[in-house]
């Protein structure tokens, strides 16, 4: 037993040897550090963010980097883990000495991270995780949110959808913070908007719910006028799936978050359902303005598919961190800090802009609803109507009041 | 007590292995530091559910449910009350022995592979309440940013800390699995109906063995809030548990350092090849095949055994 | 009809049914594992993954058939076989030499195996989700039960499921092989002292076993979104119902799975936010009163 002690120790001592790497001096690079999930149902997401940022650091570097320096970055999968994902953006801050930090799909690493970045006065992108509380409740200096959250999300629904008739509301969704936080704000702005609303019922499914035909036989029992759906990521096909297979998209409309994006409906082929109600940020054909084709052109040419709603949050982020540096003047993470907050840029979407009292990024949301479309082999949105930031975000008063009160 | 433990010849390594440890903030970097103290955390963790699966052939298959208890209850104790964080570090421990105590209550009748279904159930359904209690515990997003004590909160203060907390622990561990009550433990282990028949009450001896793994679990999850700061559904998740038990596999699960091992090897593994490539399972899934094929006993069972035959060269003179 | 109504309102009965469908997976994929338990001993981890390689099999077979119907059988006879060869390799090469190994070990090699299928069916199949369209023979719904709408795909399933459980019991007890497989079992030295090559029974049972997850897989494929990650809930649930039905045991395979994808279906009616509480409920309970499952294990 002794030796085994003194063996562990040496082999401690040899590992302990092993990580000691000479860490490098004098950067030339600008390092950005991404810490993302590129394993499971989530990467259908990632990949993109990581794809639209690539392409916009190939650009720039083409032209000769930011304030002569080229960017450099570092990818790491923390498989949909937080406690691997935070050792990641440690081990990224301080043994690859990265100047900013991106990610993730996961909230609670995003979160974890967010923490850490406060801690260490690091930039923090968020590219894809959902949770308000990243820029609202637990928002600082350092974090960033370049893509829409699910209060953002539920609003912008709960808007469109105050504006129609419906009477009879069934809510049901993921069980976990993402799923209930779209449902109570799209909730919360139908009753703004149409006081007469009632909700009739409720249902909750644990995540990664693969069939959902014994909910829905329940929920069709009750007979709503309308259904929000509050899924998210292979959630969104599983339950279109089963909507069409019993029949549900034909009898009672539906809402879900990002319905009538690509990554959805492309699987799906022709056999999605139609006339199922979504939004979204972002579409390859849509808005039709020629900075977008631009963009379409360019990602289609450099990865052979069509970009997706990630894409446009990876490309942005690119966008504004050499953008900001550019208006810092120097490579400096407190001058970023400083030129990015209320920062506008053109984005293929139109002008975008970080705003200064949360760091949100303001996005137009689109809402509209699934239809065939003889141009392509998949459903796309239709009726799109675009819902301005200052008509769904919430407002600078509020998110000080939820950091107040928190 | 040290004494015992590092008695003889080998006396001088065991201190100079110490020293070591101690001295480690001062030659490596702020990362390194945080990697080692994430697996002494690990590694503690590890060793504790060792003292039950090696030592006590129990198929605690689950583990992973007072690790994270511990830390939840250690971080709601932080967080949700203005108490001294220092009684938080002893609350966290004392529910997770609690949980081992109701959880081997139900369990112990069970043998082999239905014990750790059984158990597998209960903590999934631990798991269910921790994730859905969202005003409780934070749900999915977890909890974070945890508030320390001044003398946590800084790298190297955590890192001895947990240094110092591990050291003490394993010397317990120790003296456990050496104490008469160790022995008996491994008596029922190779043949419980002999042990029966001497007088051993062995469902009692099991149970409490289930007690103290919980308790060091409960150490290694409120250990995981002082060094990260924070706590999240994941911690009490089937999965990681599986990882527990193959670091104890990996290491050599009838060696008291063999977990200690295997908790090195995999986060330096993770750490390092996740540098390189994003099919870092792959790269590990391949390395246990080559283990389980060629080192049945783990990687220490392996040395151990080569300098018992004296094969190889040892590296301690007796 | 309306008598039976006032009995069983249609909601149950329809939520009964849906559970039945839903069993019907659970079953076929838990029947291989406990298939493979039962004679080699062998707690197969990666049954889950051969589950998932089925359904990515079966995406792939039925896209390069058109996705249409003739894709469709084509992928629900190829996707198995083509997990059974994986498993055959994997039994050949690896398994084999390991039969002897402690359980826990097994364990582990097999958990191994997981992680290196769930990387190598990224790389050949990528990350993006994939959707395996419904033949058209089984698009849409029925009306059953007081008009409330049943998937003619979850019909189709609740058919498969009995013919899959008679085709099973017809191997195991009345073939030759299936004699040999139960003799082994129950004792493995006797079989070989006759004079049987073990090792290729062996071999065979395994591969059966994964053909049924590989067969799952392919069932399942057009209800859900096929993606990486789909092996991590079903192979938690199919260990559970193995365990409730006893070790090794079909029947108890059928039972287990019976139980589970009642609790949960009907758990939605009682209390449809903790519906998932139920099944685990359920395994709780029936171990506290039969510590050894509810039929007869072969351990």
């Amino acid at each position: 037993m002794k030796k085994s002690l003194f063996l562990s120790v040496f082999l401690v001592g040899v590992f302990s040897l092993l990580l000691f790497i000479p860490l490098s001096y004098a950067q030339k690079t600008i390092k950005v550090g991404i810490v993302d999930t590129y394993t499971g149902p989530a990467s259908t997401f990632t990949i993109d963010v990581l794809d639209g940022f690539k392409m916009a650091v190939e650009k720039i570097n083409a032209k000769g980097g930011i304030l002569g320096k080229k960017i450099e970055f570092f990818t790491r999968d923390e498989k949909f883990k937080p406690d691997i994902g935070l050792a990641m953006a440690k081990e990224l801050v301080l043994k690859e000495k990265v100047d900013i930090l991106m990610g993730t799909i996961n909230s609670a690493t995003a979160l974890a991270v967010s923490d850490f970045a406060l801690k260490e006065k690091i930039p923090f992108f968020v590219t894809f995780s959902k949770s308000e509380k990243i820029v609202v409740d637990k928002g600082h200096r350092y974090v960033f949110n370049m893509n829409e959250n699910a209060m953002m999300a539920g609003r912008a629904a709960g808007y469109a959808l105050g504006k129609k008739p419906y009477m009879k509301y069934w809510i049901a969704g993921d069980d976990y913070e993402y799923g209930h936080s779209i449902a109570n704000n799209v909730w919360e702005n139908i009753q703004k908007a149409n006081p007469k609303a009632v909700l009739v019922g409720q249902t909750w499914w644990k995540v990664g719910e693969a069939d959902f035909t014994p909910y829905i036989t329940q929920i069709l029992a009750a007979k709503p006028d309308f259904i929000i759906v509050a899924t998210g990521g292979s959630g969104m096909v599983n339950f279109q799936k089963a909507a069409k297979a019993t029949g549900l998209s034909q009898k009672i409309p539906f809402y879900q978050h990002t319905a009538i994006e690509l990554s959805v409906l492309k699987p799906q082929g022709q056999n999605a359902p139609e006339g199922v109600y979504g939004t979204a940020n972002y579409f390859f054909y849509y808005p039709e303005r020629p900075e977008n084709k631009a963009f379409v052109e360019e990602f289609k040419k450099a990865y052979n598919r069509e970009p997706r709603i990630g894409a446009l949050s990876g490309y942005m982020t690119a966008q504004f961190i050499a953008e900001g540096f550019k208006k810092a003047g120097k490579i400096d993470k407190e001058g970023l800090v400083k030129a990015l907050e209320g920062m506008m840029l053109d984005s293929p979407v139109g002008k975008l802009e970080i705003r200064a009292c949360d760091h949100q990024l303001v996005l137009p949301m689109y809402f509209g609803k699934t239809k065939k479309d003889s141009k392509y082999d998949f459903l796309v949105a239709g009726d799109i109507e675009t819902i301005s930031g200052k008509d769904y975000m919430p407002t600078c008063e509020e998110v000080r009041k939820i950091r107040k009160y928190k | 007590m040290l004494q015992s433990m590092l008695r003889g010849k080998g006396l001088i390594w065991g201190y100079a292995g110490l020293i070591i440890l101690f001295l480690l903030p001062l030659i490596l970097p702020r990362f390194y530091i945080y990697i080692v103290s994430i697996i002494l955390l690990t590694g503690l963790l590890a060793t504790s559910l060792n003292l039950v699966l090696g030592y006590g052939g129990i198929f605690q298959f689950h583990h992973a449910v007072f690790y994270g208890v511990g830390a939840y209850a250690t971080a709601l104790m932080l967080t949700r009350t203005g108490l001294s964080p220092w009684i938080s570090f002893i609350v966290g421990p004392i529910v997770s022995a609690a949980l081992g105590l109701i959880m081997g209550m139900i369990c112990i009748r069970l043998s082999k592979l239905y014990f750790a279904m059984l158990q597998i159930s209960l903590g999934s359904l631990v798991w269910i309440i921790v994730y859905r209690w969202y005003s409780f515990t934070g749900g999915d997003d977890g909890i974070h940013g945890i508030p320390l004590p001044e003398i946590l909160s800084s790298p190297n203060g955590a890192y001895y800390f947990t240094l110092i907390i591990t050291l003490i622990c394993f010397l317990i561990m120790y003296k456990i699995v050496k104490s008469p009550f160790g022995s008996a433990l491994q008596g029922i282990r190779d043949n419980p109906v002999r042990s029966e028949m001497i007088g051993i009450n062995v469902k009692r001896h099991q149970l409490l063995a289930l007690i103290i793994a919980g308790f060091f679990a409960g150490v290694a999850g409120f250990l995981f809030v002082v060094v990260d700061t924070t706590v999240f559904p994941d911690m009490l998740f089937w999965t990681l548990s599986l990882e527990i038990c193959i670091m104890c596999l990996l290491g050599g699960w009838f060696s008291f350092f063999g977990p200690m091992l295997g908790a090195a090897i995999i986060i330096v593994l993770r750490t390092f090849v996740s540098t390189f490539t994003s099919y870092w399972t792959l790269v590990l899934g391949i390395l246990m095949m080559f283990v389980i094929f060629f080192l049945p006993n783990g990687v220490l069972g392996y040395v151990e055994e080569k300098l018992h035959k004296g094969l190889i060269e040892p590296v301690i003179k007796e | 009809m309306d008598f039976i109504y006032t009995i069983f309102p249609p909601k149950v009965l329809s939520q009964v049914f849906v559970g039945l469908s839903r069993t019907t997976i659970l079953f076929i994929v838990s029947s291989g594992l406990s298939l493979i338990l039962g004679v080699l001993r062998i707690p197969n981890v990666a049954h889950g993954s051969l589950y998932m390689i089925g359904a990515f099999m079966a995406f792939t077979i039925s896209k390069v058939f058109g996705g249409g119907d003739i894709g469709f059988w084509l992928a629900l006879i190829g996707a198995p076989l083509g997990v059974a060869l994986v498993s055959l390799i994997a039994e050949r090469g690896v398994f084999q030499f390991l039969y002897e190994r402690e359980h826990l070990m097994l364990l582990l090699l097999t958990f191994a195996f997981s992680l290196v299928f769930g990387d190598l069916v990224k790389i050949v199949w990528g990350a993006e989700y994939k959707s395996v369209p419904v033949p058209q023979v089984f698009q849409g719904f029925v009306n059953l039960f007081g008009g409330l709408p049943f998937p003619l795909y979850n019909l189709f399933l609740l058919i498969v499921g009995p013919i899959v459980a008679v085709v099973l019991w017809l191997i195991v007890n009345k073939t030759k092989i299936g004699k040999i497989a139960r003799a082994a079992a129950v004792d493995r030295e006797m079989v070989g002292a006759v004079g049987i090559n073990v090792s290729w029974v062996f071999a065979i049972v395994f591969v059966i076993g994964c053909l049924l997850a590989g067969l799952g897989g392919a069932l399942v494929a057009p209800t859900v979104s096929v993606t990486l990650g789909m092996d991590h809930t079903l192979i938690i649930e199919a260990f559970l119902i193995v365990i409730m039905g006893g070790l090794g045991n079909i029947w108890g395979a059928l039972l287990g799975a019976l139980i589970f994808g009642l609790s949960q279906s009907l758990g939605i009616l009682i209390w449809s936010q903790f519906g998932i509480v139920f099944p685990y409920a359920a395994v709780i309970v029936v171990l506290l009163f039969r510590p050894t499952g509810l039929l007869k294990s072969t351990w």
